[in-house]
């Protein structure tokens, strides 16, 4: 049931996508070049923050994989 | 009218005549063909970064975990079409951990240096990417050894991105306290992912996310602690960042909707705010707010009067359950606030400061675990970043 | 049968120019949508790359001289690598930093400036002296002293006039060309495979011309020294400026240019006119087909079409 869930926003999301209102040319993309409108942040920032939330709370992961384990306790 | 005979002129005015007509060829979108379709291209510049995490979590009348985590990472672009990156990281980690819910006395102290290096190859393609990478990471009871593969694709104007990625880790858990002997553990990772610019000032991401885990999975350091040897992890992650022409800001707001087969829910928001200002400084506020329910296992302190704690009411000895806190329903909250300043032209310093806290009240569509205390935590990241 | 195509001319006000989109189609309102698309991108250039409004990214970067970075798309940084191609090209001649020098000289009036008026510009010029970074993608450029300015206005129609080509050939258009104010880009011939002869002004007689060529497609444009001038004492003094002594040059009556974009013929043009003697030598090398008029009135029409 929450898998369906899911799957329905995930498509929602992608529908979005397909459906942009007027596409932006490549001349049109100075901010989007800017470091903070990276949708994925810097790196070691990142790495620190899952980390720690991973390392106290059962939910884990999301936006990347192959990280590895360790035993944080 | 009189023409005069032409002569043979020097290189220089040969060429800058080409250079000319090759340079108003370059322009994008001059001949006719919908906007210049320019390669995915490898980052122009290399980075190197240095890290510092200072992190201190407590409970009320107890100090628990303390760690300093020095941590290094470098980024280069090789030929143009390739970039390596690499980091190394060494978590040094003190304090005390309860052995069971939140109970003070008999709560295991340790000390622990965990040592992670992880390297990464990407590969750049006209309309796509492909990377692979290996981690490793070491402490006295943990060995964990990864590598992930992945790519994405892109449409001809790059607007919408698909990206993929597998990754594989197999862990070794040798506890001190020898509960178990050289325990396995085994992950799989899969992702699915989608990115859309949607405007000059807009862009979203939709992430799928399925991770398989087999083997030991418990916490070798708690009572009573015997968990499933299987786990299935499901996430849905959502991100879109808004640049405010206004005030040149740009809105970072995330959404995460986790669910597993120990029936565990929890669903993340998190919000930061970058703004910048002159002189180089830039200040970003930042929020998240996190819930989870109960894992299915976990069990509240209500012990059994005749065994005591932390053995709870009708325990059958040998089943699977867990007093982890990490496992009990409850919501928590950060607060932070970073500062960044650029002090020369390609170098960069940064001061992070975050505030934790988890609750069991705080805890959002259902009742939180109830008798744990809270949790609070103070983390501190200083770092610098030189580019070239 | 698109020889059986009707041709519209569709007038237009433009970048101070009398402009015109010339075309083949079905009927009226077919060839009004299209050129409304092409119209639509002269005034999204002019409107960007404008002087006079204060958000243009030329007004940002002038106003932010000697203070701060300021971030370019990719369009203007494209451009600004064209600057780059000409001001090598030209030996620093074609130079976009040479705007200064209108603080000095108003053709309104049949007044030639002091030196003690040109030497402090002069020091605010040198479009090698432009900083640049990359970084995170995008291009950061800053005038390193305040009171530096660039502008487009040595190419920018001639921009314009290709991209609306561009656009009208994405279209669908098979013939007919753009013109602002006498710099062209022709994206086809005539319907029925003819190609068009375009006139080319007499540099001393508004109403006279001095040839008309045949062009099937690619670009023409002109630079001469009848846009905004005076004459004093026999002598003219037209708009286009010497960098290295603030004076204007005088070699050249009008330059006019032949090349397969309108920013390549406009750019050979006027580098032609900059380098006076000398640009009779680049614009043969250059292999392109020019007619070039010197102040005697001689007309040099060579690598012909």
């Amino acid at each position: 049931m929450h898998v369906r869930a899911a799957l329905i926003a995930a498509l929602a999301v992608a529908g979005v996508s397909g459906c942009s209102v007027e596409a932006v040319k490549p001349w049109q993309k100075g901010t989007l070049a800017r470091s903070e409108m990276n949708i994925e942040g810097a790196k070691p920032e990142t790495r620190f923050d899952e980390h720690i939330y991973t390392s106290r709370e059962a939910a884990a992961g999301g936006a990347s994989v192959g990280g590895g384990g360790c035993g944080c306790n | 009218m009189q023409l005069k005979a032409g002569r043979d002129g020097d290189d220089r005015n040969d060429s800058a005549g080409r250079a000319i007509l090759m340079a108003a060829l370059a322009l994008p979108g001059l001949i006719g063909v919908a906007g210049a379709a320019h390669a995915d291209s490898a980052p122009e510049q290399g980075s190197i970064s240095l890290n510092y995490l200072d992190y201190r979590d407590w409970q009320p009348g107890l100090d628990r975990i303390k760690v300093h985590t020095p941590a290094i990472d470098v980024l280069a672009p090789v030929a143009g079409v390739w970039a390596v990156q690499a980091s190394l990281v060494s978590d040094i980690i003190s304090g005390a951990s309860p052995r069971y819910h939140t109970a003070i006395s008999g709560a295991s102290s340790m000390s622990d240096h965990r040592v992670a290096e992880d390297v990464g190859l990407t590969r750049y393609f006209p309309q796509g990417t492909i990377n692979a990478g290996f981690a490793h990471s070491g402490e006295n009871d943990y060995q964990s050894r990864a590598f992930s593969f992945g790519g994405s694709l892109s449409t001809e104007d790059k607007n919408t991105t698909g990206h993929a990625g597998i990754g594989v880790s197999n862990d070794t858990i040798n506890p001190v306290n020898q509960v178990v002997n050289d325990a396995k553990k085994h992950t799989l990772e899969l992702m699915l992912g989608v990115t859309q610019i949607l405007t000059q000032n807009d862009i979203v991401q939709a992430d799928l996310g399925h991770v398989i885990e087999q083997g030991y999975l418990s916490d070798p350091y708690k009572f009573l602690d015997n968990r499933p040897d299987e786990r299935s992890r499901n996430t849905l992650l959502l991100r879109w960042n808004h640049h405010f022409e206004g005030s040149d800001g740009t809105g970072r707001f995330s959404y995460r909707y986790y669910t597993d087969t120990w029936e565990i829910r929890a669903h993340t928001f998190a919000f930061e705010y970058v703004q910048p200002f002159s002189q180089g400084w830039t200040v970003t506020p930042s929020a998240r707010y996190y819930t989870q329910s109960a894992a299915s296992f976990y069990f509240d302190p209500d012990y059994d009067p005749n065994y005591g704690p932390p053995v709870p009411l009708g325990y059958v000895f040998g089943s699977v359950s867990s007093p982890d806190q990490r496992l009990s329903a409850f919501g928590a909250a950060t607060l932070g606030l970073k500062v960044e300043k650029a002090v020369a032209r390609d170098v960069q310093i940064s001061f992070k400061f975050e505030q934790y806290e988890q609750r069991c009240d705080w805890r959002l569509f259902g009742s939180g675990s109830p008798g744990l205390a809270p949790l609070y935590a103070r983390v501190l990241q200083l770092g610098i970043v030189k580019t070239w | 049968m698109s020889s059986d195509l009707p041709v519209f001319g569709i007038e237009f006000g433009a970048m101070a120019s009398r402009c015109e989109v010339r075309l083949a189609a079905s009927d009226e309102a077919a060839a009004r949508g299209l050129a409304l698309a092409a119209i639509a991108e002269v005034r999204r250039i002019e409107a960007k790359y404008s002087r006079y409004r204060a958000d243009s990214i030329v007004s940002r970067i002038n106003a932010a001289a000697g203070n701060e970075w300021i971030a370019c798309d990719e369009e203007t940084a494209a451009l600004f690598g064209y600057a780059d191609a000409l001001f090598d090209a030209s030996g620093g001649l074609f130079d976009i930093t040479s705007g200064v020098l209108r603080r000095a000289w108003d053709f309104r009036q049949a007044q030639v400036p002091e030196a003690i008026i040109l030497e402090p510009l002069l020091k605010l010029m040198g479009w090698n002296r432009m900083e640049r970074e990359r970084e995170g993608g995008a291009l950061y450029v800053r005038l390193p002293q305040a009171g530096m300015e660039i502008d487009f206005g040595g190419f920018g129609k001639e921009y314009a006039a290709d991209r609306a080509g561009a656009i009208l050939f994405e279209l669908g258009v098979r013939h007919g060309y753009v013109n602002l104010g006498g710099d062209m880009r022709v994206i086809g011939p005539q319907p029925d495979g003819q190609p068009w002869s375009i006139a080319i002004q007499d540099p001393r007689r508004p109403n006279a011309v001095i040839a008309a060529i045949p062009v099937h497609s690619g670009a023409l444009a002109t630079s001469g020294d009848y846009e905004r001038y005076f004459d004093l004492e026999g002598r003219r003094y037209c708009h286009i400026l010497d960098p290295r002594n603030g004076m204007p040059v005088q070699y050249w009556r009008s330059v006019s240019v032949l090349a397969p974009l309108a920013i390549a013929a406009g750019s050979h043009a006027t580098i032609a006119m900059l380098m006076q003697e000398q640009g009779l030598r680049f614009l043969r090398e250059s292999k392109l087909a020019f007619l070039a008029v010197n102040q005697a009135g001689e007309i040099f029409q060579e690598n012909a079409v």
